[in-house]
Order: C-alpha cells, then structure tokens, then sequence
C-alpha cells in the first residue's frame, strides 16, 4: 500500500503543477491587473508603473511563474496587494471554516443520500423511492445562488429562526451553538444541491446489488431484512456511491465560492471571490494551490478508502 | 485490524479539521459578548484593502470607510459640501490664499494616549512624499508646495506642510485654494499617522511594519482583530475628543450585496455602509420589517458613458450619441428614477452647479444629421460594462439604434472594463463614481497627460482651463471659467455624463444619530451613533 501511495504522489505532482501553470496563465490572460484599479481608475501612469513594479508585474510571464514556485517550494505563498498580508497567513484564517463548511455539507449529502437512497431501492414505488425522486430533480435542477437566497428568505427574514450570514453572532464568543446556528443554512445548501447525483447513484447501485443472487441467498438463510439490505446490500453498493461522492468533490468545494460569498462565510472562497475581483493574484494562485492540493489530497483518501470497502480491491 | 486503524486515522482526520474550523471561531470571535457588552454590527458589501490608509490599492470608499474609524482626519464633510471640525478645530485661509493654517484639537490622542499634535501631521505629509516611500494615491499630496506632479518631494524645496507650533498646522499649496476646496477635494486622502511610533524607519520599508496588521490611529475606534477581507472588530476610543462612541464594539462584516438587506431584517446587522444598495421594490418588504426607509437628499452617485475619442474620432457622433440617449428613460431603468439626468460632471449639490452644462434633451433627428455630416459608416462600437449594468447596457444600445448607431456590449469586471479604456480596446464604457463638490473633481484627474483615459488627441485646450480655473480666486471670474470648460466638454463630448443618483437607505431603528448621507464622502459620525439595544 505504501508503494501505491508512494506512486499515487509522484502521479499528482506533475498534476499539481500543472493546475498552477495553467491558473497563472489563465489569470494572466484576464484583462486589467491591480494597477487598473489603483485608485478607482483614476491614478497617473507613474503610480500605475510603480505598483506594477513593485509586485514585479513588469517582469515576463515565465519569470513570474517561476518566482511564484520558487517562493511556494520555500513556503512562501507571497504577499497580498490588497490586504498587506502574507497570503500563507490569509488561507490559514480561512481554511478551517471552509473546511468546515464544505465537510458539513458534503455529510449532509451523504447523511441524506445513502439511507434515502436505499430505502428508494428497497422498495420501489414506495414513498421513499418518490422523495428521493423528489429529491434528485430539485438537487440537480435548482441553482445554489437560488436556494441561498430562498433559504435566507424563508428561515432568516420570514421565520427568523437562523441567521442570514457570517458564521457566529458578535458577542457570542464563537460558542459551538452559535456556530452551529449559522452552519446550518450554508451547510443545507451545500449538501441540498449536491444531494441530486449522490442520491440517484445510491439508488440504482442498491436496485442492482438487492437484485443479485448472494442477496437471496442471504434471504434464503433467514437474515434479517436489514442485515440483508445494510451489510450485504448497502456495502456492495457503496462503491459507485464513493465514486460519486469523489467525482463531486471538486465541484463542491467550487461551488462553495457562491454559497459562502451570498452567506458571508469567512472561508477560502470569498477569499477567492475577491482576489478575482481585485486580481490579488498572490491570493489566487495561494488558493488554487491549497485547493488543488485538497481536491488531489481527498482523491487518494477515497481511493484508500476503497480497499477498506471493497476486499477485492488490491493496492499493487 | 489494519483496515480499523486507517478508519480511526480517517475519523482523527475529520476531527482535527473540524477543531480547525472551531479554533478559528475563537480567534475572530468578537470580544465582550459575555460580558453584556454593547456591539453595533456593521455590514458592507466590498472588503478593504491593508490596514496602513496610505497603502490602499482599490483607493475605494470601502477602504477609506475603514480607516475612518482607526484615523483621524483634518475635518468632518456632511453630504451638503459643509464642514465640521474634527482632528482641526479650526481652520483659516492665509498667505494671500495660498496656505491654509488649521488649528487641531488639543484634545485628540492616539489610541496608544499619545496626544495629537501638528508634528505628527507635518511628518505624516514628509514621510509620506518621501521619494523612496511606496505610498500609493501619493499624487494627491501634489498640490503642495515642494513636491513634484507626482507628490514626490523635492530636495531643496520649501515643503508645503509644517507645525507652526504644538496644534498648528500650515499647509501650503502651489495655486490658490480656499481651506472649504481643499477639504472637500482631499480631506478624505489625509489622515494623521503615529509618527511618533515610525522613527528611525526607512521610508522605503514603513509599508511593511507589522504596526498596520494591529494599527494604532487617533480615530474614534480603536483596532481589535480583524479577518482580512471578512471581519474587523473595532473597540470604541473612550479618550476621543469629539465624544466617546455609544457602543463598546463595532464589529464590521462582509456581506454580499445580495444578503445585505435580508440580513439588516433578521438582525444580523445593525448598519450597512453606503446606502443605496436597496431598491424601491425591496422597500415595502424593509419598512414591513420595520425598518426605516430614508431617501437621499444628496447626491452620492454619478453616472457616466465613458468613450475612447481615439476610435470615436469624430465629435459629431460623439454628439450625436449624447442627443440618442434618453436619458430620463436610462435612469428609470437603473435608479428607478431616483436621479437627475446631468449633461456635466458637476454635481447639483456643488456651489458651481449654475455653471454646469445642461443635460441635452433627446433628439433623433439632430442626431442622424450629425452622423450624416460626419459620415459615420455604420461601424459598431464595442460597449464595456460589469454584470449589474448589462440590463442599462442593452437599453443604451437599442437608443443608440434608433439614432443608427450599432454597438456590442460585453460584460466585463471592473478591472477589465478600466483596464480596457485605458489600452483602448473598448470603444465606451459604463462607469459610475462618487462625486465631489468641487468642478474638477472628475476632469482634472481624467484630462492629465498620465491618465488619459478618454484617449484624447489634445489636452492642451483641457488642461488650460483646468489650470486657470484652478489658479482664479475670484468666484465669479471662476465661474465664468468653469462655464467655459462645460462649453467645452459640451461640444466635444469626450465622455457622456448621464445622472447624479441619490438612491434608498435603509436604517434599522438598533442605531440611532446616523448621517448616513455623509459616508459618501467617506466619513460617518459614530462618535454620535446612540445605540438603542
């Protein structure tokens, strides 16, 4: 296994690099820098010049990029134009409550998917199997913007139950309810709009293994319904669903920029969202690392996790 | 067994992420709640830049809002064009208009106790335009005597700022200037520095201090904390000597646009920065929550079309595109009407509003005639806007048809759509700005050979009038002068000045006493603010 770990990294580096190259390129490409904005459009070509000088934008685009790897191999992400930080010390203020944030919707996901999805399999037709239809079409069909934006109209402006934004009351002293007060509409849009594939794999993965010849065997013998369907049943169909659920990370954690954008979420993704619109493009790049590096990271997790699920799968 | 243990490893994983995200509520969160302290939560839609209000990159008002709370400026600018003293108690024009003497509050202290004095501000202003400090905006210390066009001071020369005495600050400048037009102009470019915390600094490293990541200013809240680009929390400055804020914190959020008002109804926020953000529609469902809708009396906005007179050559169809435009019909669209359509740049609330060129009414047959006469070919021209004015653009686009004018419009960010003018690959632009009180505000810095964003082929006959309106300190001879400018503008139409917008504010009834009008020219009373919690 520690060889197939071992050559699992050495198959991302290149991958990692790659997604940087092409981030640096693409960001390079986009019209205007932070110079275009100094001073809301109106400063003079000399103070223009001497920005761009001083965060090295004068240079050519191949130097940048290696300054920026350079810097990323010593640990040195850079410095924020807009903030006057060290990017290392931004993406650490964030990183946890976008971790967060996205680990809570993506469990959500699963919390609802997987006993959703096999009751649906285990009795098709049945109301279940109509909820997680249900469920399915307004996951796959509804944008997140859209259900954010209802989710705060209904449970924070109408209902006054949650909080409409941030992630704690000022003067709450970051207790872990009123964390959990504002996690829950964020969270809930996360894992709603992501419920649809994860739910819809579930359920035709379950119809398929509750239909082969060791399920009826194991009836046959007399074990109980729910042994069938969770031990025998449900782990045969997890890996499909583990395929999903790995296939939906990357979108996940994009879709996260919108959702903690709209909830004022202090994570990585508003992070983003204004050093695109800033071109902080220390900021970008120090984000594109960590979060090529989380969707890369969780990929061979998944792929480990495999071999705990399935016995046939072999690490050679 | 083995299989367990990488579960339990997974399981520890999960964990430790998690007490990732928790340790980070503990850090940023606000101090005081136990204790029953009184907080005012303060949204904004837009982050600030780095803490140090002479390191700003965006220059925006949601920076230079920030740093009105941790600094200090000369004097306070109501939304009227009137003034209050605030770190000067006074102030006197001098040496035959050309210097401004302000006497500053002996009062004032840093946050730190350190008293205020002008020393602070003379080195504030030296340090600031030495040649080697990489202060950005540092053009707006070029007004002063001893420095150069780009606010560099010059070796040898009589540098315009100096501490007459211990709370005497003289300020002299190159063209005459009445202290009412220098603080209107720049009284939100300059605040006062701890010097005293700064000595024995090279000028060429005071932006990298860690000092600006937990700032010491002289203004009404002190620093506490803050998430970059998220959250700040301030303490109010209990010695500040225009009165002591009624609130122990100012906690202020980003918040997206989208949420601000929805977050103002459930009580997340007390305040948000900037009115203007609601629209008429939403207003019932605000006043339902039983908040209070207030219409600005001033205006805080001001539209224009940019062009790029280099692709747009003519001045007849430059023209000709002013007559097209309905512009009544374009302000109804995008500030349901809450505006006053404007064919100059000058605002209605300025002193110089009688100079100020009329907005010309529409005229499809004048404007064929003038394509007609300048032999326009047809060609389309490529229309830059952001994403929320895409719905303005199209209503452009279709009375630019029906003069015959054909354009494209691509949406674009900010910083493409400047950037775009700027390298002239857009032929116009949709771009709205804060206004000033002063004529110049918008032409002087848009006329000048280092920032020509019009692309025009002569400034010379700009840039005169700029310099004689500038250097005229009779107020009628000045008048006439910024009259002739309009005359100008007006018959070449180097970009198309739509409306001043004077938009919706919402306030919620948790805090009391607030100017809100005021917070566009950068400033707001929170010393005044009463909390009704």
């Amino acid at each position: 296994m520690a060889q197939y770990i071992r050559r699992r990294l050495l198959t991302a580096v290149p991958v990692f690099f790659g997604i940087t190259l092409l981030v640096f390129l693409l960001t390079d490409l986009a019209p205007g820098d932070p110079t275009d904005l100094l001073g809301e459009g109106a400063a003079g070509a000399e103070e223009q010049a001497a920005l761009a000088s001083a965060l090295g934008l004068d240079k050519p685009l191949p130097v940048r990029y290696l300054l920026w790897l350079a810097g990323l191999l010593r640990g040195d992400l850079g410095e924020s134009v807009h903030y006057g930080q060290s990017v290392a010390s931004l993406i650490a203020q964030r990183l946890g409550p976008s971790l967060l944030l996205v680990g809570a919707g993506v469990g959500l996901a699963v919390l609802i998917a997987l006993p959703l999805g096999v009751l649906a399999a285990w009795r098709p037709r049945s109301l279940w199997d109509g909820l997680s239809n249900g469920f399915t079409v307004a996951g796959s069909a509804v944008p997140g913007f859209f259900l954010a934006l209802a989710a705060i109209w209904l449970f924070a402006v109408r209902l006054r139950w949650l909080p409409a934004s941030g992630m704690y009351a000022s003067g709450a002293s970051g207790s872990l309810s009123d964390l959990l007060r504002h996690l829950i509409l964020p969270a809930g849009v996360i894992g709603l709009t992501n419920v649809g594939g994860l739910l819809k794999q579930t359920r035709s993965a379950c119809l398929e293994v509750l239909g082969e010849d060791y399920i009826r065997t194991a009836r046959a013998k007399g074990l109980r319904e729910g042994a069938v369907v969770v031990r025998h049943g449900l782990r045969s169909a997890l890996i499909p669903v583990l395929t999903t659920l790995l296939s939906h990370i990357p979108h996940i954690i994009g879709g996260s920029v919108v959702v903690e954008r709209v909830f004022g979420w202090p994570g990585m993704g508003s992070l983003l969202f204004s050093a695109i619109s800033g071109r902080d493009y220390s900021v970008i790049m120090g984000v594109t690392a960590v979060m090529a590096l989380a969707v890369l990271g969780t990929g061979l997790l998944l792929d480990l996790v495999y071999g705990l699920v399935d016995p046939r799968v072999r690490y050679e | 067994m083995r299989r367990r243990s990488i579960l339990a490893a997974a399981l520890a994983l999960v964990l430790a992420l998690s007490a990732c995200g928790g340790a980070s509520v503990e850090e940023t969160a606000a101090p005081g709640g136990a204790g029953g302290a009184v907080t005012v939560n303060y949204g904004i839609s837009n982050p600030w830049d780095a803490l140090m209000p002479y390191y700003s990159v965006s220059g925006s008002n949601y920076a230079r809002i920030i740093y009105d709370k941790i600094y200090d400026r000369l004097a306070y600018v109501h939304a009227g064009g009137t003034l209050s003293p605030r770190g000067a108690e006074s102030w006197e024009s001098d040496g035959e208009g050309y210097a401004v003497v302000f006497r500053l509050d002996p009062e004032a202290v840093f946050h730190d106790g350190v008293p205020v004095t002008a020393e602070h501000w003379a080195e504030t202003f030296r340090l600031m335009t030495d040649p080697a400090c990489p202060t950005l905006g540092k053009a707006n210390f070029a007004l002063l005597t001893g420095t150069d066009e780009n606010g560099n001071r010059v070796e040898g020369e009589a540098f315009g700022a100096e501490a007459v005495d211990e709370y005497t600050l003289r300020l002299t400048f190159k063209d005459p200037t009445t202290p009412e037009e220098f603080l209107l102009d720049k009284n939100r470019e300059f605040y006062v520095l701890p010097t005293h915390l700064l000595e024995g600094v090279d000028p060429a490293a005071v932006m990298d201090l860690d000092l600006w990541e937990a700032p010491v200013g002289s203004g009404p809240c002190k620093f506490v904390e803050q998430a970059a680009g998220s959250r700040l929390t301030l303490a109010a400055h209990t010695d500040y000597h225009l009165g002591t804020p009624d609130f122990d914190y100012l906690v202020i959020t980003v918040v997206d646009k989208s949420n601000l008002l929805t977050a103002l109804i459930a009580g997340d926020l007390d305040y948000y920065a900037f009115g203007g953000s609601v629209t008429a529609e939403d207003a019932p469902a605000a006043e339902a929550a039983g908040l209070e809708v207030l219409e600005g009396t001033v205006p805080n906005t001001f539209f224009e079309l940019m062009l790029n007179c280099e692709a747009i050559s003519d001045a007849r169809i430059r023209r000709a595109m002013d007559l097209a435009l309905d512009r009544e019909l374009l302000c109804r669209q995008a500030a349901q009407g809450r505006g006053m359509v404007t064919g100059s740049s000058i605002s209605p609330a300025s002193p110089y509003a009688q100079a100020a060129a009329g907005a010309p009414a529409r005229d499809l047959e004048e404007a064929r005639a003038l394509l007609a006469e300048a032999g326009y070919d047809g060609r389309s021209y490529t229309l830059a806007c952001t994403s929320n004015r895409a719905g303005l653009a199209a209503l452009i686009q279709q009375n630019l048809a029906e003069a015959g004018i054909a354009i494209e419009i691509e949406t674009v960010d900010s910083a493409a759509m400047f950037a775009g003018m700027a390298d002239g690959i857009y032929d116009m632009g949709i771009a709205s700005h804060t206004p000033g009180a002063l004529p110049l505000w918008f032409v002087e810095s848009r006329f000048a050979g280092n920032n020509n964003i019009f692309h025009v082929s002569d400034l010379a006959p700009y840039t005169q009038l700029i310099q004689a309106i500038k250097g005229e300190t009779d107020q009628g001879a000045r008048t006439a002068l910024v009259e002739e400018l309009e005359g100008l503008l007006a018959q070449e139409r180097p970009f198309l000045p739509l409306w001043f917008g004077a938009a919706l504010h919402v306030q919620s009834p948790t805090v009391e006493g607030i100017d809100y009008a005021s917070s566009s020219f950068s400033n707001e009373n929170v010393w005044e603010w009463v909390v009704r919690k």
